[in-house]
């Protein structure tokens, strides 16, 4: 659709106004902390520990787990290598997800954690117990090997799955390159998951994302 | 596992099982761990699981179901055991207290005086509790079920929750797998519309590491052309063997296929079909079968040999509802050149983006070099000066290779920047016939452009379906972005009404800003042609720039291409670019 170059500067400024820095945690009192462990390795070198809190405590999560819509934490920390004036160094990542999922016929909850050794498996049966699991502590393996100035970030996308996307997910989690392989889209694709995601986001079904990071460390 | 590898995989360092508590407030996350896909379950110890059910059913426990009080100043004396329930304690129980699937809490002032056993729930303990005994605690369920006569029992594990992801009917029968499938298949399109694709997908796991799949498909095309059964109706067998990092896959099939995978992803072009009809791409259809092999040394790689016969027909496009501009007419959709094709091909795949549909860092290469012949080709009358005749009635021969390198890399924490190159086109022996030739312009390789701007239609060659003629085309795209909190909606308020309700709209958005490069060209040492042995010299690619605002789902944009005075476009994206 043709504009006039007017209609661009004009969009551009809109955006500009509309940038509002991004919000590092939700009102509601979902946290997400990312800390350094002690300092007790020669070198100096600290991995970072990464923690959310108070999930339940906003009920979009749990009326979406009782309506039968799984949750889906996605966590990932990355490491960075300070660099003064220039842009800092983007070293490697580490990526793990939690699925949570209430089963309504026994009333309990499951929590499968999503990593490359494995998947775990836990139930719950009290929101206690579930709320307690999901604020355990990760300590993620991924120390700087090298001298340097380092800092940690953490982001913690919290979303609802359709059970199409969390076939998706499991598959792509198991390594399967069946899509990237074949080039073709899946069944189901004439509706289009993203557009389906879109929409279900748009009618209200909460996604949330979260950052942080650690403070800056030096390694010897 | 080495750095090149994809750190998405990350490893849980699962302690010993006999060290590993349920409450273990620490998970180690390892990147290097070696890739598995086994499954641990986690839950009590069984012989924690038998003592429960034993003290809860012997006749000498007091049995509650549900919530219970002890209050303060009131006394208990004996075996006391809860389910499903919470136990709070503010006065004295003397005996041994159990909690199944509930949660104990020692309120101030509770006096126990005896063991306690939590299962399946937590222990709060309050300041002011005295306690004489042991006390164990397990926040995994207990798996027991409360029978008629008001026991417990051991309950049966129920399939696992992989099994339950799934919106399809499946069953297990025996070792065999079987999902029932009824969806939509493909995409809205002017040839078939709404494909409807039905059938059974069997799997059996013979090892643990092993699979063997046979996909029954059946398609039923809603816009068929009706004047013969196979218009209305097309099949897909499939049948693949994999086991550790091998696979063997064999199809047939009868389908309609697109010629260009571009200017939109299939579900972008099924949606504009559907909406505004306007189909973005060209279609053939296509019936035989193939095989291949492939090999994933490790996990990010995959090579792949595969060889397929196909009988290639032209098919007309009929005249699909749409929900707008439905009493337009459709694009028309070109004539292909009709034959058996022969096809031997060679593809290698290396993927370490972190996610397949919105990746932040990682690479992706896809690469594939097809060997096509065909002896009985029917071609299309075209121009001279875009393809020579053919060959026809045998040793009709050519070369495809087709690359996409993408780069996606973070710069600072909310800074990205993604790159992609992508390339296309013929490389030797006879020239492509029509379906397998390529064209530039449109919203996904150049937004900037017109849909087809570059078609290398010679002047004054008018075709309604604006076919694509090129034999090679190349693109280079770079992207940045940036993460910005938009909060374009409203959130609704909560019972207490306050505003903390769920949030109706966009809350976060990618901006970015966008320049693209490529060309589409004719090879040969023609006028306006490319020498075979060259690319067009890097002044004559078109050029376009832009900025928009991508919610990950759907994206909006402003593109305007540079090399000849085109207008500024807005595009609607229902996918990330690349």
């Amino acid at each position: 659709m043709p504009l006039r170059f007017a209609a661009l500067a004009a969009s551009i400024a809109l955006l500009g106004a509309m940038s509002l820095p991004l919000r590092a945690q939700e009102p509601q009192g979902v946290r997400l902390l990312v800390t350094l462990s002690p300092d007790s390795v020669a070198g100096g070198a600290r991995l970072p520990i990464v923690r959310s809190e108070n999930l339940l405590s906003d009920g979009r999560w749990l009326s979406a787990l009782r309506s039968g819509l799984p949750v889906r934490l996605h966590y990932r920390v990355e490491v960075w290598r300070s660099r003064g004036a220039w842009f800092d160094l983007f070293l490697r990542q580490a990526e793990w997800d939690v699925l949570v999922r209430h089963e309504p016929l026994l009333d309990q909850y499951t929590l499968l954690t999503f990593t490359a050794g494995g998947t775990q498996e836990r139930r719950y049966a009290t929101l206690d117990a579930l709320s307690a699991a999901l604020a355990f502590s990760y300590q993620v393996n991924v120390r700087p090997p090298n001298p340097g100035i380092y800092y940690y970030g953490a982001v913690l996308e919290i979303s609802t799955l359709s059970d199409s996307d969390l076939d998706e997910l499991e598959r792509f989690l198991e390594g399967d390159l069946g899509d990237v392989a074949t080039g073709g889209g899946s069944i189901g694709d004439a509706l289009g998951r993203g557009a389906t995601r879109f929409l279900l986001r748009l009618a209200g079904l909460p996604s949330l994302r979260l950052e942080g990071r650690t403070q800056r460390f030096r390694v010897r | 596992m080495s750095h090149t590898k994809r750190l998405l995989v990350a490893g849980l360092l699962l302690l010993p099982s006999s060290a590993l508590l349920a409450q273990d407030s620490v998970i180690v996350i390892d990147p290097d761990a070696t890739p598995s896909d086994t499954l641990l379950r986690g839950g009590p110890p069984a012989q924690v699981v038998a003592e429960l059910i034993a003290f809860y059913n012997d006749s000498g426990t007091t049995r509650i179901q549900g919530d219970v009080s002890i209050p303060a100043g009131s006394s208990f004396e004996g075996g006391l055991a809860v389910h499903r329930g919470a136990l709070r304690i503010s006065g004295r129980v003397s005996g041994p207290v159990a909690v199944a699937n509930g949660t104990l809490y020692l309120l101030p002032g509770a006096i126990v005086d005896g063991e306690i056993l939590v299962v399946g729930g937590r222990l709060i303990r309050s300041a002011e509790v005295r306690h004489d005994g042991g006390e164990r605690v397990f926040w995994d369920a207990a798996p027991v079920l409360r029978r008629p006569d008001g026991t417990l029992a051991l309950r049966e594990r129920r399939r696992p929750l992989g099994d339950l992801a799934t919106a399809r009917t499946t069953f297990q029968t025996g070792r065999v797998r079987t999902t029932l499938l009824l969806a939509t298949g493909g995409t809205y399109n002017r040839i078939e519309g709404l494909p409807i694709v039905f059938g059974p997908l069997f799997e059996l796991r013979p090892t643990p590491n092993s699979t063997a799949r046979l996909d029954l498909r059946g398609l039923l095309r809603t816009a068929g052309e009706g004047s013969r059964l196979t218009s209305d109706f097309g099949y897909g067998v499939g049948a693949e063997f994999r086991s550790g990092s091998v696979g063997v896959t064999g199809r047939l099939y009868s389908e309609v296929a697109s010629i260009e995978d571009q200017p939109l992803a299939l579900s972008e072009s099924g949606w504009s079909a559907f909406l505004l009809q306007r189909d973005y791409r060209d279609y053939f259809e296509r019936r035989g079968g193939g095989g291949s092999i492939w090999v994933a040394p490790v996990r990010p790689l995959r090579l792949e040999v595969s060889m397929r016969r196909d009988d290639e027909r032209s098919v007309r496009a009929t005249d699909p509802w749409s929900l707008l501009r439905n009493s337009d007419s459709w694009r028309r959709n070109p004539l292909v050149d009709d034959g058996h094709y022969f096809t031997t091909g060679v593809a290698l795949d290396y993927d370490t983006r972190n996610q397949r549909d919105l990746p932040t860092t990682g690479w992706f290469l896809r690469a594939r070099f097809e060997h096509s012949t065909s002896d009985d080709v029917a071609p299309v009358a075209l121009p001279a000066s875009v393809r020579p005749e053919l060959p026809l009635g045998g040793g009709y021969a050519f070369d495809r290779l087709s690359l996409d390198l993408r780069r996606y890399s973070r710069l600072t924490p909310s800074l990205r920047i993604n790159a992609r190159i992508r390339a296309d086109g013929w490389v030797g022996g006879d020239r492509f016939p029509v379906q397998r030739r390529v064209s530039l312009g449109g919203p996904d390789l150049l937004p900037g452009y017109d849909f087809r701007a570059f078609t290398c239609a010679p002047r004054g060659f008018l075709d309604p379906s604006r076919l694509a003629l090129c034999d090679r085309s190349i693109t280079a795209q770079v992207e940045v972005r940036t993460r910005l909190g938009l909060d374009l909606g409203y959130r609704t308020r909560d019972r207490e009404g306050s505003p903390t309700g769920r949030f109706i709209g966009i809350e976060e958005a990618d901006l970015v800003f966008l320049a693209d490069a490529g060309d589409a060209w004719l090879a040969g040492s023609g006028p306006g042609q490319v020498p075979v042995s060259r690319i067009p010299n890097f002044g004559e690619w078109k050029v376009d720039v832009g900025i928009g605002l991508d919610a990950g789902e759907i994206g909006a944009y402003l593109a305007k291409g540079i090399s000849e005075g085109e207008p500024i476009k807005l595009l609607v994206r229902l996918q990330r670019r690349f």
